[in-house]
């Protein structure tokens, strides 16, 4: 390999048939005498402009398109030589790091020497070390094209907002789980927002035995497993619920707010008590109507009850996965748009009342397909806001324009899948801790279950890993009529 | 009843240069090649890309000649006849700091029915430098025209010939060769039947020819360029009114000595269009089989701007490409440890802009 070009943080480097290196490769731009070398990622492969290649094929195709018959008579053997030209290729690299001395800098500023410049591939072993992307809590994701595995740091989910995206049938859900087993297995708190009842079986292993985390991952079903009894409910959760989800005005939030008070103080928190109220309600009769028609809505949803023994506590779901490391799966399957914003509208503002007041220390939120349920005005706050209170969320999608671009520029990790959709790729480069040549260059080619990781879990090189095979019922799949053909 | 029955013609008599073609000269070529680029070894060389232009109308004649009045109106034979061509070139592709290396390649390209086939001899590299270069000329000259050999001596100006003089003789070879190796045919040489040149004895011409005419061969010439003048005039470019097809016989045309001509010189204007040849058609022919001849190139071989597609093909394929010659650079390179040098070009760093220099990339 030989330096051809420098061009800002690009690097051009023209290649020989005999080496093969690859989309995603590393290599060492090694510079002896000037003690430096520059880790660059091969993002695109291109042949080397040749002079006299189009000759070349136009000459071999003149008998009206067809390959024109003939003999070569080459004693020399120049014609290995024509195709050893003719097949070399140009990479298109972008600088990653400069190293000195064993030690990493992100700095492109210098300019390695084109003609004594060694050039090699990375192994991403040696990448990893010299990177140190390794950790007290490791996570291995999967192989990368050497053989080595990809090991990345629990530690640095902690306190960040991921990303998992790429079109359907990839292996998101798949690297979701695999994320979220390994962090129960370090005691970690999580909690599922599950569409699909992808995630109800991971205590059980492919041939429907228990697993190592049966016991902690407790599935929570709204309406059959999971319901709620008033009493147990704080008033601005459920005005959340009411003003969110509902969409409750502002005047009949206020006449709702005095009947809860005074249902509270006569210790008769019910739904029975709470439709009874709002019948003999002596007010507007719109704002009668507003309260009456959510009340029905709550009552319809099944998730609230006034039978105290059919009531789930959530918090000792919470606990018991606090104390022993577990997660709560919420299954949103079967449920309405509104009966799924109320359920996650209810167990976000528990969280957030666990969270303030210490009960929980941080918890790991996975939400498929956000957009499905939760409000406009919740995106910001749990980037931001809720941040703080310790949830650290992980949004998994298949339409990455339905996360907001705001979201992209936060995300610290984005583990990225193939994408061939134009437009796809231009919403997920506009995360901030990407360059976009790298994602459109790269995440086209990703064959399935390949992901590219990207951000401070994998120290800002970005790697393609085959995400390992994980041993647990599978439960994504898409019901098929044609079960046998398929 | 009659029973339908395919006619089952005899197998034409004609044949085409086989894959086993008479390697008399390529294997000394090749030894040539080896042995000259033996001595360059750990040498430095300067890349320098130049094509040679084979000289193909040494013009040495009395200028008392003149064209027919009356054109020869053509028509299309379509008696399929074969048709081959050949061609080469030479290209140097580097200096030493003893001489220069070139590369030699030729092609033939026969056209039967509607398809074409080729034979590419070479590249052949040699390292030529002035105390091999007549060792090498006259080694390859002797390994096939053996009664030409006195003639080497012909002509050896200066080094810079000798790439053209190499390319002559491979380019005499397979003439030779293509006109044994098939019957009643049509053999295109790229230029004239002028010999007596310092790269064409008259003998090895006469025999080329012969060889072609005992196998009932005829032997057409096209020159791309001529300097042949009437009035000041080149004869490809004077305006005749005149339906094409058409030749144009030139009589009275005498080389000086020892430059003689063996063929008949037309001006063949063959298709619609601004372009005329020089054509040259072997003189032992009769002017009907001349004729005969050209009408049966109209009526087998594609014609665009009135140059046969056979023989433009045969050009095609033995031309250097550059791709090619960064591949022989690459050769010489790996396999004889030549160093490359970038040596400045003199007439850009003297005269910047105005330096035009020698043209490589």
């Amino acid at each position: 390999m030989k330096l051809y070009k420098k061009e800002g943080n690009i690097l051009q480097i023209l290649s020989f048939p005999n080496e093969t290196v690859e989309k995603g490769d590393y290599l060492l731009v090694d510079d002896a005498e000037a003690r430096k070398a520059l880790i660059a990622q091969v993002i695109d492969v291109q042949f080397a402009s040749i002079p006299g290649v189009l000759e070349e094929l136009l000459r071999s195709l003149p008998d009206g398109g067809e390959l024109m018959q003939g003999e070569d008579f080459d004693p020399l053997g120049i014609a290995s030589h024509i195709t050893y030209i003719q097949d070399a290729s140009l990479l298109v690299c972008k600088i990653r790091a400069s190293v000195e001395n064993d030690s990493l800098s992100p700095s492109s500023s210098w300019l390695p020497s084109r003609s004594q410049s060694t050039i090699k591939k990375l192994p991403v072993p040696t990448l990893l070390k010299l990177a140190k992307i390794d950790g007290k809590l490791p996570i291995v994701l999967g192989g990368t094209k050497d053989s080595s595995f990809l090991t990345i740091d629990a530690s640095n989910l902690d306190g960040r907002l991921n990303i998992i995206t790429g079109k359907k049938e990839t292996g998101k859900s798949h690297l979701s789980k695999l994320l979220m087993v390994n962090l129960v297995g370090y005691k970690a708190t999580v909690v599922v927002f599950d569409l699909n009842g992808e995630y109800i079986s991971l205590g059980m292993t492919g041939d429907g035995k228990r697993n190592p985390y049966y016991d902690k991952i407790h599935v929570l079903t709204p309406g059959q497993n999971f319901k709620v009894a008033l009493k147990q409910v704080n008033l601005h959760v459920l005005l959340g619920i009411l003003i969110h989800a509902l969409h409750l005005p502002g005047t009949s939030a206020r006449e709702f707010r005095r009947i809860w008070q005074s249902l509270k103080e006569k210790d008769s928190l019910t739904l029975h008590e709470l439709g009874e109220a709002i019948r003999n309600l002596n007010c507007n009769q719109h704002v009668r109507d507003a309260l009456s028609s959510r009340y029905h809505a709550l009552v319809n949803s099944a998730f609230f009850t006034d039978n105290i023994a059919e009531a789930t506590l959530l918090e000792d779901c919470l606990y018991k996965a606090k104390q022993y490391g577990g997660a709560v799966v919420v299954n949103l399957r079967n449920t309405s748009t509104i009966d799924r914003q109320i359920v996650v509208e209810y167990i976000l503002g528990k969280l957030v009342d666990q969270l303030t007041s210490w009960k929980l220390e941080a918890t790991f939120l996975f939400a498929e397909e956000a957009h499905l349920y939760l409000r406009e005005t919740y995106w910001d706050d749990i980037v931001t806001r809720m941040r703080h209170f310790g949830i650290f969320t992980t949004f998994i999608t298949n339409q990455p324009d339905t996360i907001k671009e705001n979201i992209y520029r936060q995300a610290d990790n984005i583990f990225l899948f193939n994408f061939t959709n134009e437009h796809d790729l231009d919403v997920v480069s506009r995360a901030a801790r990407v360059d976009a040549e790298t994602v459109r260059s790269i995440a086209r080619d990703l064959p399935p279950h390949h992901c590219l990781i990207l951000g401070k879990v994998v120290k800002d090189f970005p790697m393609v890993v085959k995400v390992k095979a994980l041993d647990v019922k599978t439960m994504g799949e898409t019901r098929l009529f044609f079960k046998d053909t398929n | 009843m009659v029973i339908e029955q395919y006619t089952i013609a005899p197998t034409p008599k004609y044949n085409f240069s086989q894959p086993s073609i008479d390697t008399t000269l390529p294997q000394r070529f090749i030894e040539q090649s080896i042995s000259s680029l033996k001595y360059v070894h750990n040498q430095s060389f300067q890349l320098n890309q130049q094509p040679f232009q084979q000289a193909t109308d040494i013009e040495l004649h009395a200028p008392t000649f003149q064209l027919k009045a009356q054109p020869i109106t053509l028509k299309s034979n379509h008696e399929e006849t074969p048709i081959v061509a050949c061609d080469t070139s030479t290209i140097k592709i580097g200096e030493t700091s003893t001489g220069m290396l070139i590369a030699v390649r030729g092609a033939n390209v026969c056209k039967q029915g509607r398809s074409y086939k080729y034979t590419r001899l070479g590249p052949f590299i040699f390292h030529i430098t002035e105390e091999n270069r007549r060792e090498v000329y006259d080694a390859l000259e002797r390994a096939y025209f053996i009664s030409s050999c006195r003639q080497s001596h012909f002509g050896f100006a200066n080094l810079l010939q000798n790439p053209t003089r190499i390319a002559s003789l491979l380019e005499r070879w397979l003439q030779a060769a293509v006109s044994r190796t098939m019957n009643e045919g049509l053999v295109l040489f790229d230029g004239s039947l002028t010999a007596g040149t310092g790269d064409t004895s008259v003998e090895r011409l006469k025999e080329i020819l012969a060889g072609a005419r005992q196998y009932r061969n005829i032997v057409l010439a096209l020159s791309k360029m001529t300097n042949l003048r009437i009035n000041g005039y080149l004869i490809t470019e004077l305006p005749i009114q005149q339906r094409t097809p058409y030749l144009l016989e030139t009589i009275g045309l005498r080389p000086k000595p020892p430059i003689v001509l063996l063929g008949d010189v037309y001006v063949a204007k063959l298709s619609h269009g601004n372009y005329a040849f020089r054509l040259d058609i072997d003189k032992a022919n009769s002017n009907e089989q001349k004729i005969e001849a050209v009408e049966k190139l109209l009526g087998n071989d594609s014609l665009s701007q009135g140059y046969p597609e056979t023989l433009k093909l045969a050009h095609i394929f033995c031309t250097f490409t550059a791709n090619e010659v960064i591949a022989m650079q690459h050769f010489i390179a790996r396999k004889h440890g030549l160093k490359i040098l970038n040596r400045p070009d003199m007439h850009k760093l003297l005269f910047g802009p105005y330096g035009r220099g020698e043209s490589y990339s």
